[in-house]
């Protein structure tokens, strides 16, 4: 696919990473706090209320892997290598300048990972349950939700009234609905977009720091998205579409989407906790707000979760309503939970008689011909 | 009207080159792609082209494997999945006693891959991540850490006997050779263990493919000439295994019916225009 005149749309979500390490220090100079965030299970509203800061930092480049490895052992998910390498190493602004950083019990190499770096970083982690339906792990939840509201309140010395939390659901609420009707604009066939420039406005959303400024830029991005779709198809009509899922999927990573997208594919979803995981479900804005919000965050599908129905029957969903013509899982390496649960994800697939590839990777570049290789026969096929 | 195809399987160990009438086979070639993929592609074509007096404007040429990209000469490229798909079908076509084959069981130098095919289509297929265990790789470290000619696998193996070879990587299953030889294991059955491990691997991933077990599956790549390999992946897996004279050439016949089905369904002009005289 041909992208040489990418839309300004697209571009500024994309500048947004890049230029965030300044805006993050005149940030930090005028005198706000700033959360660096690992998973999505991390309740943002929390900080907006508290006039905080919170951004993601997940790494996902190979620059700090060789730093980490030092400490790490070499056979773990490099995305936990290569974000605990950026600690180390203080090349990851939000990492330096992070105030608190909140981590969860996840998976077994994040939390490990979280124990040392709490010997270098102020490390808050949550107690994630690994069940999403009974009560127990509810109501452990809810207090964990409330442990870390105590924690950031003592750690930046404010106090989050009721009214600030239901404000940043509102708020929070908002961005979600604009990122779904962001999103949802590549179920038109053909998408208005490639999966290369829907991914720029999902991740760099993250980088996005004043909330109310973010939502009137979606609303201008969807609205423009739109509007240049009606003069014309910008993607053939015969691009496959495709659904990724899988681990979190951004930076090196996205060699994935080049070589689905450089073989006649065009993605329209992201099933990845940078994509539709962190959007789809809403804050109830008429429940005890902290109530409502450790049950939404709660039911977000992950392979962490046991049994994880959630990722399921979102999966089911999603083929459906944005005609998928096949599905490719991308799993990072010694990534044990999504590896394992990638034979449910194949059997659910073939269930739904939807193709099915799962690729597994890492931060380097060396796979790309072999990554190029399998997307291109995996749409022939198609 | 260009009268000839043809194919080329630039892979990661050999270059195979395949000259197609349209019809049938008329010849083949293969060498080591070596460090330039263009080049050892460049040098097939060029024999095959002076062997049987044709000249390169009557051909069409096609390219699949891994240095298919480098082929900057070629008409088409197609990944090897679809070529050693169809090619499989063809070959198994021509030897009239066989029914449709049900897929491929590809052993390349630096894959190894099952293809499932269904209707004459490739309906799923599955490569072995980044990692050389069951690939042709793996067996020729084997072979050099034995010390036995990769040709000669075949009569060297102990038919009867193998040693198991637990090691899942390549380079860890060369120090496990290594410590069996020290222990004075006999390498006839070090080498049969070897074989075995293959098999292994590629029972493994039939495990993950809902594969038809009533239908036969062709072996292709270098290592289908052996024998051997054949009867053991067909031991482990279960499955009725077959291979065909060409079997190696498979993906190089794939990439012909491929440019013959494309050149039957566009009029758009194939290769780029180079000389013959320039190849070198």
């Amino acid at each position: 696919m041909n992208k040489e005149t990418l839309p300004s749309q697209f571009e500024s979500f994309a500048e947004a990473r890049k230029q965030g390490f300044l805006a993050v220090k005149k940030l930090k100079e005028e005198g706000k706090k700033v959360a660096g965030l690992f998973c999505t299970y991390t309740p943002h509203e929390i900080f907006l209320a508290a006039k905080a800061v919170p951004v993601g930092i997940c790494a996902f480049s190979d620059e700090t892997i060789a730093a980490a490895e030092k400490v790490l052992p070499r056979n773990l998910c490099p995305l936990i290598k290569s974000s605990y390498g950026f600690a180390v190493t203080e090349k990851c602004p939000y990492m330096y300048f992070a105030d608190l950083i909140v981590g969860e019990t996840t998976c077994d190499g994040k939390k490990k990972m979280y124990e040392l770096l709490g010997e270098i970083k102020n490390v808050h982690v949550m107690q994630l349950p690994q069940n999403q339906h009974d009560e127990t792990a509810a109501e452990l939840w809810y207090q964990e939700v409330l442990r870390l509201k105590a924690k950031v309140e003592a750690e930046f010395g404010i106090t989050i009234k009721d009214e600030d939390i239901k404000n940043a659901i509102k708020i929070k609420n908002e961005e979600r609905k604009l990122l779904q009707e962001f999103y949802e604009l590549s179920k038109k066939c053909p998408p208005p977009m490639s999966g290369t420039e829907q991914l720029k406005v999902l991740y760099g959303s993250q980088f996005k720091f004043d909330p109310m400024a973010k939502n009137q830029e979606l609303r201008e991005a969807i609205d423009r998205v739109k509007h240049e779709a009606e003069s014309g198809n910008l993607i053939p009509d015969t691009a496959r579409r495709i659904l990724i899922t899988g681990c979190p999927l951004a930076g090196v990573t996205e060699k994935l989407v080049t070589a689905i997208e450089q073989s006649g594919g065009v993605v329209v979803a992201y099933e990845n906790c940078i994509g539709i995981k962190p959007a789809e479900r809403l804050v109830n804005e008429l429940e005890e707000p902290y109530r409502a919000i450790a049950d939404r965050y709660l039911q977000i599908g992950c392979s962490v979760m046991s049994p994880d129905k959630n990722r399921f029957d979102l999966l089911t969903q999603l083929v459906q309503e944005f005609k998928i013509d096949g599905v490719v899982e991308m799993t990072l390496q010694a990534c044990h939970t999504y590896a394992v649960e990638t034979t449910q994800i194949r059997t659910l697939m073939q269930k739904e008689k939807v193709p099915f590839i799962s690729v597994e990777t890492d931060y380097s570049t060396a796979d790309t011909a072999q990554l190029k290789t399998r997307m291109a026969a995996f749409i022939e096929m198609l | 009207m260009k009268k000839y195809y043809v194919g080329i399987d630039s892979g990661s160990t050999m270059c195979k080159t395949i000259l197609f009438d349209g019809k049938d086979i008329t010849d083949c070639h293969r060498i080591k792609t070596g460090w330039n993929p263009l080049l050892s592609a460049e040098k097939s074509l060029k024999l095959l082209l002076e062997r049987n007096k044709i000249g390169y404007e009557d051909v069409i040429v096609s390219t699949t494997g891994y240095g298919r990209e480098a082929i900057e000469f070629a008409g088409f490229t197609y990944t090897e999945i679809t070529c050693h798909a169809l090619g499989a079908l063809f070959l198994s076509s021509t030897v009239g006693a066989l029914p449709a084959v049900g897929g491929v069981i590809d052993i390349g130098g630096q894959d190894s891959k099952i293809i499932l095919i269904h209707d004459g289509k490739v309906v799923n297929f599955l490569m072995n991540d980044k990692c050389a265990a069951g690939t042709g790789r793996f067996l020729s470290i084997a072979c050099d850490t034995l010390g036995i000619d990769l040709a000669d696998i075949d009569q060297f193996a102990d038919p009867n006997e193998g040693i198991s070879i637990n090691s899942m990587c390549a380079v860890f299953a060369e120090s496990e050779i290594i410590g069996l030889l020290a222990a004075g294991t006999d390498r006839s059955q070090i080498l049969t263990g070897v074989l075995q491990s293959i098999g292994n691997k590629i029972w493994q991933m039939t495990g993950k493919l809902m594969i038809d077990e009533s239908k036969p599956f062709l072996m292709t790549g270098g290592l289908s000439c052996s024998r051997l390999l054949m009867d053991i992946i067909a031991q482990i897996t279960g499955l009725h295994i077959i291979t065909h004279e060409y079997a190696a050439w498979a993906g190089a016949v794939g990439a012909c019916i491929c440019a013959a089905n494309t050149v039957g369904r566009t009029t758009s002009p194939p290769n780029k225009a180079i000389e013959p005289d320039t190849y070198e």
